[in-house]
């Protein structure tokens, strides 16, 4: 193969990556926020499902990818309520509340998505450059001929680093997240705060799973989310709860998935098992090392994380 | 406003009305679920139970489906009642049917059948407690969050099933299906319930439950779990070996799992398939909770599920309601357990307090 | 020139099983610093958190400046310009001194508007010589420093009455006495001083007027003018206090703890310790006195197995038990009391009989070949619980829901009871009423004159001073003087606590 069809190659496959990183960088930034606030959802993955299928669905029956996206986002929304009324206001088990919203996303997803299989979206979302900034050599094509999801992705990472780190909102969110008592103290709402980042999580991992369906692969299938709920959990570690170290994560994994995926395609003799084990192989090396590294740098996991906090009288 | 005001003492009704008001809820959110389908959900309640308990065979069914999860669930509590989170069951699970398989397919179909069962539930046990050492030892030396090492390892697991059914596991005569072959007559759990698929590992569970039961409530080891599942400073101040019990209460969880996978593929399918019924892996975590990590009562859970299991099979056939049902009424009852514990220690009251 | 600027009428607040505050009336003058004494348990942080608006009374009624005030949560007192500095910071640690104090600030939009915000912490730093920098992260600030940040954060919202829950725990002497010059310059401002302790001699010295407190009632109010010390712990105990106990003398001195040099860091990888040395007689009790945060905890730590020495060593009678396992150390006689009772020593969610065997129950009669005789705990249990007057409702309830000087006595119970012939008791009588606090305190000298040797870390200079036959002071993760508590001058110890002195007699001579 010679030196510009490798180029095409490259190009083709990172500009898969970005796609597929998107799908699981919106959750990842979701729960990066939710954990801040101190409460572990860990039910991503359920969130992801239902946001796909009821995406697809509305996609499919208006016709219409941004509604079908839209959607899908309020899905995600809606479940992360559960999740939220039983670990903030019941203060329950948020480990197992989130496996339970797993499992319920699944269930639900299988129950309804029989008769949606095998059928496929007409209208799905298109790539549009933009202009000047598509021309880059190399990193035009890659970064800057996409859908208008992937866009609004690179303008939500920064935005929400500037709400975290420069705004009012930024520091009642840390403060609820590494010392409730002191938030409450100073007269900052610790449920409402809580609520307000879990739904938001529950919105963006709604979001990600309707990128699936709707901008990845324009289908439903059972269980398609395919454990990147759990990817993304991983991935709010490994970024250490910064959005800006989000998108590494996020889009190593998309190209280990578009990699995959090429293999597949173009007939390797690497069994197409071995290949899919690598994502999870690979995030738990990762996490493996990234945990024993946070250790050691004392990096800031949220203090309150799944901690519930009362404002009990003694 | 209403707030929460802590109680002085547990009701003993509260207890035993807070399972029960779940299981209703349960019910009544699935029924609403079904409604959707345009499928009268007492209808569907009704095939279940028909399905579970309404015959002789459908009662055998129940026990078979009941078999693997008490045995996962005796693993899974022993090291809940440690603090310990593991996930991966299901993964343990697969290994632990992988391990003892590779002795059905390629072993000798003479090999006399006393020592090829040793072999397989030997390896069984193997599989799975090798599986679950693992994060167990990530987590005892580098303190790994096991939540997510032990949910990335049973995707992990499911690719290596894949690898070895859809290559050299396959069965050559079997049309490129990912299937192995039969199982012979020396690598078949046996059945105990004639006109059954009730297999020898319902003893296994029964047994496995009450040996853990034992372990945590009358033996050192025991104690030394629960101190830890209670305050991991004060045993390690105690003096107890942390890592350790770790690592030996997670390779017991593991086996346990792993022979409930050899149970599954020698007693019942008598073939290594990739679909072994993934679900029992989250279902064991529900059966647990809802067992309130005592083994004894686990093993009627388990047997309760296993009739929703049972059930939900049927529906599927029968009245085409997918399985996915199941799993949203056990998640149901799940969150209103959850959610229903802290009215064990408050209760609501309304302030009236106005300056 | 006496105006009452707030006045509470009838306050009453009940917890299950406690009436905490039983119609309390109370008045401020505008400008007045006014103390409420009373020891731990008689209420006073209870009410405290009433006028904060962060509990709400069950009767009762505060009023401001003569008017009603419905005071329902920390907005509502801050509105009334009432600013409550809390015994536990209400910093968080990971944020900067300005985003602190910009948390909860009203009229601050979305976004920040870091210079202004600056420039009031500076004026404010400036006016009462806070030295305070906006941009520091609270981590890195002393526990004095953080203190003045809260005042800050007070003053920036316009409080006007000021309130300090025992603001001296975490001081020295030192900055005790900056922190009464600030005090004394607020209220020539025209602040008035809501006062929390339960130190006598702090009390007489800062207050215009003291409340006192028992059992939740208001014993009185008086001038500081017409009272006392002794009148003042009279009043607070309700009967004769007794500030002495029965003490032998020791007769000889054998070596039981010898510890050379040790070094050791904290959990946040800062060097702690820098070559500490100490001796430790057998049948005495060694008090620690020290500011938390210099290394104390650490060193407790280390003796007990629990954290790893960097450098330096430990040797108990002859035997050198530097970094070996907790468990080896305790089976060769050390006993561990810690300050966090719930966190570090007992297991919250179990029952009493769990948590009491946790010494011994890999020993007969309780262990036998891998089983457990739980029918020997209970026994051992019950006998533990009677000799030290623990009061347990019900044995199968989990021990968090016993009260706080109960806890302590079933942990001192533990422990003593496996003889020890060392015992490290860290802050054994934090947050305990009076009686509680009396029985430990005889209990740590009968242990004491049975032979045991006690390593006691408190943070109660009189605690120390009663009980202890020497004390070292700990500054900076070294001993730095070792005195007698029966001659030392007070300020010697508290100018050593600050790190200015330092003494070196009784180091191994008597």
């Amino acid at each position: 193969m010679d030196g510009i069809s490798t180029y095409f190659i490259l190009i083709t496959l990172l500009f898969s990556a970005v796609k597929s990183g998107t799908i699981i960088l919106l959750p990842t930034i979701g729960e990066i926020f939710t954990e801040r606030s101190g409460v572990l959802n860990l039910g991503i993955e359920g969130m992801m499902l239902v946001g796909a299928f009821f995406g697809f669905v509305a996609a499919y029956l208006t016709n219409n990818p941004y509604i079908g996206f839209v959607v899908g986002m309020l899905s995600g929304g809606l479940l992360s309520i559960i999740h939220a009324v039983i670990s903030i206001t019941l203060q329950g088990n948020q480990i197992v509340s989130g496996l339970a919203l797993t499992i319920i996303g699944g269930g639900i997803t299988n129950l309804y998505g029989y008769h949606y299989t095998d059928l496929r979206l007409t209208s799905t979302l298109k790539n549009f450059p933009i202009p000047f900034l598509s021309k880059i050599p190399f990193l035009g094509p890659i970064f800057f001929n996409q859908d208008i999801i992937v866009y609004l992705s690179y303008i939500l990472i920064v935005v929400m680093w500037y709400i975290l780190y420069k705004t009012k909102i930024g520091i009642h969110l840390r403060a609820v997240g590494d010392n409730a008592k002191a938030a409450n103290a100073m007269g900052v709402n610790v449920f409402k705060t809580r609520y307000f980042w879990t739904f938001f999580g529950g919105l963006l991992a709604g979001a990600g799973g309707a990128y699936l369906t709707i901008g990845y692969a324009p289908f439903w299938l059972d269980g398609m989310t395919f454990g990147r709920g759990w990817i993304a959990v991983a991935l709010v570690i490994f970024s250490m709860w910064n959005p800006l170290y989000a998108i590494i994560g996020a889009y190593l994994f998309g190209s280990i998935d578009a990699l995959q995926f090429q293999l597949q395609a173009a007939g390797t003799n690497i069994p197409s098992s071995i290949l899919q084990m690598l994502p999870y192989l690979i995030t738990f090396i990762i996490i493996t090392f990234a945990t024993i590294f946070v250790r050691l740098k004392h990096i800031g996991v949220p203090k309150e994380l799944a901690k519930p906090f009362s404002r009990e009288e003694k | 406003m209403f707030i929460f005001e802590r109680r002085e003492s547990v009701p003993l009704k509260l207890k035993i009305m807070i399972p029960i008001i779940s299981i209703v809820i349960g019910l009544i959110i699935g029924a609403i679920a079904i409604l959707f389908l345009n499928v009268n959900p007492l209808q569907v309640y009704k095939a279940i139970i028909i399905g579970s308990f309404g015959s002789r065979y459908a009662f055998t069914e129940t026990l078979v489906f009941a078999t693997p999860l008490i045995l996962l669930t005796s693993g899974l509590i022993l090291v809940y009642r440690m603090g310990f989170w593991n996930i991966g069951a299901y993964g343990q699970y697969i290994m632990g049917a992988v391990f003892s398989s590779y002795f059905a397919i390629f072993g000798s179909p003479e090999l006399p059948k006393f020592f090829m069962m040793f072999i397989m539930i030997f390896s069984g046990l193997l599989g799975g407690a090798f599986w679950a050492f693992i994060p167990a030892f990530l987590k005892a030396f580098w303190d790994v969050n096991e939540v997510i090492t032990t949910l990335l390892l049973n995707y992990i697991a499911l690719s290596i099933l894949r690898y070895f059914m859809y290559g050299s596991w396959r069965d050559p005569t079997g049309l490129g299906f990912p299937l192995s072959k039969q199982f012979p007559l020396n690598a078949q759990l046996p059945r105990i319930i004639p006109n059954s698929r009730v297999n020898l590992g319902l003893i296994f569970g029964i047994i496995a439950a009450v040996i853990i039961w034992f372990i945590i409530n009358k033996t050192k080891f025991g104690y030394e779990l629960r101190i830890i599942g209670g305050n991991p400073r004060a045993a390690r101040y105690a003096g107890i070996n942390v890592a350790s019990k770790i690592i030996i209460a997670m390779l017991i969880s593991g086996a346990l799992a792993g022979l409930a996978g050899m149970v599954q593929v020698s007693g019942v399918l008598r073939v290594l398939q990739i679909e072994i019924s993934p679900e029992y892996g989250y279902t064991a975590l529900i059966t647990s909770w809802l067992s309130y990590l005592n083994p004894l009562i686990g093993i009627f859970v388990s047997i309760l599920f296993g009739a929703f299991t049972a059930g939900g099979y049927l529906i599927q056939i029968t009245m085409n309601v997918p399985y996915g049902i199941i799993p949203l009424i056990e998640s149901v009852i799940l969150f209103m357990l959850i959610g229903g514990e802290i009215f064990k220690n408050y209760k609501i009251s309304y302030l009236k307090r106005s300056f | 020139m006496k105006n009452i600027i707030l006045s509470t009428k009838d306050i009453t607040k009940h917890f299950p099983g406690i009436l905490a505050n039983d119609h309390i009336n109370f008045d401020l003058y505008e400008g007045e610093i006014h103390s409420i004494l009373g020891e731990n348990g008689a209420g006073k942080t209870t009410f405290m958190n009433i006028l904060d608006g962060l509990y709400i009374p069950d009767e009762g009624e505060i009023y401001i400046k003569g008017k009603k005030a419905k005071i329902l949560s920390p907005i509502d007192a801050m509105n009334y310009g009432i600013g409550m500095i809390h015994q536990h910071f209400m910093l968080v640690d990971t944020l900067t001194v300005l985003e602190n104090v910009i948390l909860g600030l009203k009229d601050q939009g979305i976004f920040i508007n870091e210079s202004n915000i600056s420039k009031k912490i500076n004026e404010i730093s400036e006016k009462y010589n806070f030295k305070i920098n906006p941009k520091a992260k609270i981590w890195q600030l002393s526990l004095g420093e953080q203190q003045r940040v809260e005042i800050i954060k007070m003053l920036i919202r316009g409080a006007s009455i000021l309130i300090l829950d025992e603001p001296t725990s975490v001081l020295t002497p030192q900055e005790t006495d900056m922190l009464f010059d600030i005090l004394q310059q607020l209220k020539s401002d025209g602040k008035s001083t809501i006062f929390i302790s339960h130190k006598l001699e702090e009390v007489m010295n800062i207050s215009d007027r003291i409340t006192i407190l028992r059992k939740g009632k208001v014993v009185g109010t008086v001038n500081k003018k017409d009272v006392t010390t002794t009148d003042l712990a009279t009043m607070m105990v309700g009967r004769e206090v007794y500030f002495s106990f029965e003490k032998k003398p020791l007769d000889t001195y054998e070596i039981l703890l010898k510890i050379e040099n040790l070094e050791g860091y904290n959990d946040r990888g800062v060097k702690t310790l820098k070559g500490l040395n100490l001796t430790i007689y057998k049948g005495e009790i060694f008090g620690i006195a020290g500011i938390g945060g210099n290394g104390q905890e650490e060193l407790v730590e280390i003796i007990t197995g629990l954290r790893k020495a960097t450098k330096g060593k430990i040797v108990l009678k002859d035997i050198d038990i530097t970094n070996l396992s907790t468990s080896a150390i305790l089976k060769k006689g050390i006993s561990y009391v810690p300050s966090d009772r719930l966190k570090d020593g007992l297991i919250p969610n179990l029952t009493p009989l769990e948590n009491s065997i946790l010494k011994c129950y890999y020993k007969p009669p309780i262990y036998n070949r891998g089983i457990i005789n739980y029918i020997n705990a209970k026994k051992y249990t019950e006998n533990l619980i009677n000799e030290y007057n623990v009061i347990v409702p019900l044995m199968s309830a989990p021990v968090r829901l016993l009260s706080g000087g109960n806890l302590q006595k079933l942990l001192l119970a533990r422990e003593i009871s496996e003889n020890p012939i060392l015992l490290v008791a860290v802050h054994p009588t934090r947050g305990l009423d009076i009686n509680a606090t009396e029985f430990i305190r005889k209990k740590l000298i009968e242990v004491r004159n049975s032979g045991t040797s006690v390593l006691l870390v408190s943070e109660d200079l009189d605690e120390l001073l009663m009980i202890s036959d020497r004390i070292g002071v700990i500054f900076d993760g070294k001993i730095v003087g070792i005195v007698d508590p029966k001659e030392v001058d007070i300020k010697d110890i508290g100018l050593m606590m600050g790190g200015s002195h330092y003494i070196n007699n009784k180091e191994g001579e008597f």
